[in-house]
Parts: structure tokens; C-alpha cells; sequence
């Protein structure tokens, strides 16, 4: 996660991205710790993980979704981060979808 | 495993036929015995047919809600990839409430019973912690590695792997054994030991499902456990000089890890030199460089040997160092662009979302907007 926190800086006032982290937890007090502890700039909500799972179809956490501003899903990434270079990648992603004019 | 199979039903049938309460008091030891083991599942069916019977019911509650209280409060990262289990915790207070009516002067289950409430009534509770006899056990196994005993006879090792193996069904001193065997250069044994681990680890895993909570981790350890342990028979037969067989296990193993474990791709790239196909290992050295991790020895030889490679190569003739660092990028943009799965290019769907302290949680303000959405479990 600090890699989503070091790229949250750069969008904070950005008036066209937002960030959310969607938590699957089912233990509250671990949830409210674990946040505590990390202390999140971003927002946080909570979402039913089975329900969360089927829909937007992942099967393993942590998995991002980046959605476009007409509200595709346009890319979904799963897993830790095996190949050391997730700080250049979130922007990325970003900065690809923000260049893409919205249509509706 | 098939064979354990028949043989367990061979037993129950046996069993089956002596009277009724010898049935229940071998269910219960037998139920005690597989999760000493750790093995959750089988332990938990002996343990419940235990429970009922009157003769043992108090004894096997009490060890099902141990059970459930580890599972509940004590599991996280017990075992790599394991989480506790919230949605078993109404269960371990259950099953103990049981024992302690069962037989209310059972001292055991009253202890059991206040520390799950506790744990129930507590912010956090930490993790069971490593149990000593494992610990000394692993560390006899790594003993036996430095033996100079075990420089002539593989039996010193394999002794040492059963030791530990039969306290905790886990796979770790099955890829441990066959390391320091192919370490003394027993490849034979090193190859039944990990080819043996490789059924162990499905085994464990299976008999852990709910502790791993999603089916992608149950089914990245299964591969994982099974890419163990082809790697290890792949680079034991390489080391025999076995190259056809020893190229069929290492890309096993590859296609088990996804191309993701740096010394099964440096052990490729290994094998393809010692093939006369720089080519091919010019491919597993880069595959091997681009992915994180992996002993700092094993990187520097594989840059060792790219560099040879590539001695002379007109592609190099900027230098090695720039050439290097742009195939490596290729390499992770590709990944990156092979990453992309799902519901990629289909709307979001609707998501009923709440804030962390459980009221609705308005998402209209995100609408137009390019979102970044996390999914995460603290654990």
C-alpha cells in the first residue's frame, strides 16, 4: 500500500480521480486497527467480500481496478507486487484514462 | 494419497464393526492425532463423530472448539497465506459451551471456555505462537544437513525429514530434506523426497482450505507447493546431467509459477547454457533479473552469465548496463500489459458500499470521475 499512498499525493487536488479502498474484512476491530495503523489519506469503505468477489470478479486480494470517467472498468490488476516498480505504475494507469476524453 | 485414502476407509470399516464406544474413543484420538498434525479437516470430521457419543462428547467439544478457537482468533500467518477465520468464533464458543455441559466438572473446558471468551471480548489477540517441539525439530533437520554423517549416508537427512514430518503435516521439511540432499549430491533421494512433498503440500492444503479464505490463495499455494517441488526434481536431474528430463520438470515448475520465480528461471537458464542454447537461457537470465526477490548470489550469476552471452553481441555494443536495464523494462511492461484481466472493458458494476463504521456510504460523488478502487483485507 505505500505505493498507493505516495501516488495519492500526486491526485489529491485533482478534481478528476479519486481514490477508494474497499475493505473485504469481516472482523471490524481488526479493520479499525489495521487502519489506525496505516493511516490512510484516502477514503476507506467496506463492501460484503463475497458479494464484491462475484461482481467485479477477483479471487484474491489486493486487486485494483482502474475505471475510466464513463465508468469502464479498464484495467484490473491482482496480486502483490512481484516485478519492483508499482510507484511508476499507478500513475500510469491513471495518466492513460485521463487522457482519453470522456464520451458521455 | 489415493492409497491413504482406501486405507482410512479400510480402518473405519474395520472399526466400525467393534462395539460402539471403542468406535467413539479411537474417532476422538484419532480426530486429537490429525490436528496435531495440522490437519484441520480430517481431525474435525473424527473429532464431530466422536462428539457423538455420550462417552466421549465433553472431550471432543472441547478439542473442536480448541479447534475453532485457534481457527478463529489464533490462525493468522500461522502458515504462510493463512487467516483467521471470524465467521467460526460463534462456533468455538459453541462447541465449548457443549463440552463444559457435557461434563461440568471437565477443568479443561472451563479454561478453554473463558480464554475463547476472552479472545471474543478482546481488541486483538495475536497469533498462536510456533510450537517448540516443531522448532526443534526443524532445527534437528537442519543439523543433520551439517552432520558429516550425512556427507556419506542420505539416511541421516531422511531420518530427520521424517521426524519432523510426522509432527506437522506441512510440506517445508520435504523441499528443506531434498535441498540438503541435493546439496551431498544424493539426487535420487533428493528427487523421491520432493516428488513426495509435492503430495503433501496438496494434501495440507486441501485439508486447510478455509484458512487460506480465498480460492486465488488455496489455489496459488496449491501451485506453489507443486512448483516447489518440480523445481527441485528438475534441478536435481540437471545436476545428474539428465537434461531431457530435467528440462520437462523445470518448465513444469515455470508454468506452475507463471514465469514469476527467479531461480527456477535461473535454473532454466542454467540448463539451457549447459544445452548449447544461449538463446534460450539468454531468455530465463532476463526473465530471472526482471522479477524481484531472489538470493543475492543467484542474481549476480545470472548477470555473470548474461554478460558472457552477450560478449561480442552487436546489440550490446552500447554497453551492457544500458542494454541490460532496457530488456529488463521490456520485460516488465509486458507483464504489466499481460496483467490485465477480468472485467476489464465492461461497466462497473453496482457495489452496495458502507463506511467502516457501518452507515451507507454515498458514492455519487465519484461519478465522472477516473477511480482508483482498492480491494483489501487487512489480513
Amino acid at each position: 500500500m505505500p505505493h498507493l499512498k505516495a501516488s495519492f499525493a500526486k491526485y489529491r487536488s485533482d478534481p478528476n480521480v479519486a481514490f477508494l479502498l474497499i475493505s473485504i474484512d469481516e472482523d471490524s476491530k481488526r479493520l479499525q486497527r489495521y487502519l489506525d495503523e496505516m493511516k490512510f489519506p484516502f477514503p476507506v469503505a467496506r463492501v460484503d467480500g463475497a458479494i464484491a468477489q462475484q461482481l467485479m470478479g477477483f479471487d484474491n486480494t489486493p486487486t485494483t481496478f482502474y475505471v475510466d470517467r464513463d465508468g469502464i472498468v479498464r484495467y484490473q490488476l491482482t496480486g502483490g507486487e512481484a516485478h519492483g516498480d508499482s510507484p511508476n505504475r499507478v500513475p500510469w494507469f491513471i495518466e492513460q484514462l485521463l487522457s482519453q476524453p470522456k464520451s458521455r | 494419497m489415493h492409497r491413504w485414502v482406501v486405507l482410512t476407509c479400510a480402518v473405519a470399516l474395520a472399526v466400525a464393526g467393534v462395539g460402539a464406544q471403542s468406535t467413539a474413543g479411537e474417532q476422538l484420538s484419532r480426530g486429537q492425532a490429525f490436528w496435531n498434525q495440522r490437519l484441520a479437516k480430517s481431525g474435525i470430521a473424527a473429532l464431530e463423530a466422536a462428539a457423538n457419543d455420550p462417552a466421549t462428547a465433553a472431550e471432543a467439544h472441547e478439542a473442536l472448539g480448541r479447534i475453532y478457537t485457534f481457527k478463529g482468533w489464533q490462525e493468522e500467518s500461522v502458515f504462510l497465506g493463512w487467516h483467521d477465520e471470524p465467521s467460526v468464533r460463534e462456533k468455538a464458543l459453541a462447541e465449548l459451551r457443549a463440552a463444559v455441559a457435557a461434563d461440568p466438572n471437565r477443568a479443561s473446558a472451563r479454561e478453554a471456555l473463558r480464554a475463547a471468551e476472552g479472545f471474543a471480548a478482546a481488541e486483538s489477540v495475536d497469533p498462536a505462537p510456533p510450537r517448540p517441539e516443531i522448532l526443534a525439530l526443524d532445527a534437528k533437520l537442519q543439523e543433520a544437513g551439517s552432520d558429516p554423517k550425512s556427507a556419506s549416508d542420505p539416511g541421516v537427512i531422511l531420518a530427520a525429514v521424517e521426524a519432523r514430518a510426522a509432527a506437522q503435516a506441512d510440506p517445508a521439511p520435504h523441499f528443506t530434506g531434498a535441498q540438503l540432499l541435493i546439496d551431498r549430491a544424493f539426487y535420487t533421494q533428493a528427487i523421491a523426497l520432493a516428488e513426495r512433498g509435492a503430495a503433501v503440500s496438496d494434501r495440507f492444503v486441501d485439508e486447510n482450505l478455509s484458512a487460506y479464505q480465498l480460492t486465488g490463495k488455496s489455489q496459488g499455494f496449491f501451485a506453489r507447493g507443486r512448483a516447489a517441488a518440480a523445481d527441485l526434481v528438475g534441478w536435481a536431474l540437471f545436476l545428474q546431467k539428465d537434461y531431457t528430463r530435467a528440462k520437462d520438470k523445470l518448465e513444469e515448475a515455470a508454468r506452475l509459477s507463471q514465469d514469476q520465480d527467479v531461480v527456477n528461471q535461473f535454473h532454466l537458464g542454467e540448463l539451457a547454457r549447459a544445452q548449447n542454447a544461449p538463446g534460450r537461457a539468454r531468455e530465463h537470465y532476463l526473465t530471472a533479473l526482471s522479477l524481484a526477490g531472489g538470493p543475492a548470489p543467484l542474481r549476480q550469476r545470472a548477470t555473470q552469465a548474461l554478460s558472457a552471452l552477450q560478449a561480442g553481441d552487436p546489440a550490446a555494443a552500447g554497453g551492457f548496463d544500458a542494454w541490460l536495464d532496457a530488456e529488463l523494462s521490456r520485460r516488465r511492461d509486458a507483464r504489466k500489459a499481460a496483467a490485465l484481466t477480468g472485467l476489464v472493458d465492461r461497466p462497473l458494476p453496482k457495489l452496495t458500499l458502507t463506511t467502516v463504521d457501518g452507515r451507507s456510504y454515498d458514492t455519487s460523488g465519484l461519478r465522472g470521475k477516473v477511480l482508483l478502487l482498492n480491494f483489501f483485507a487487512s489480513w
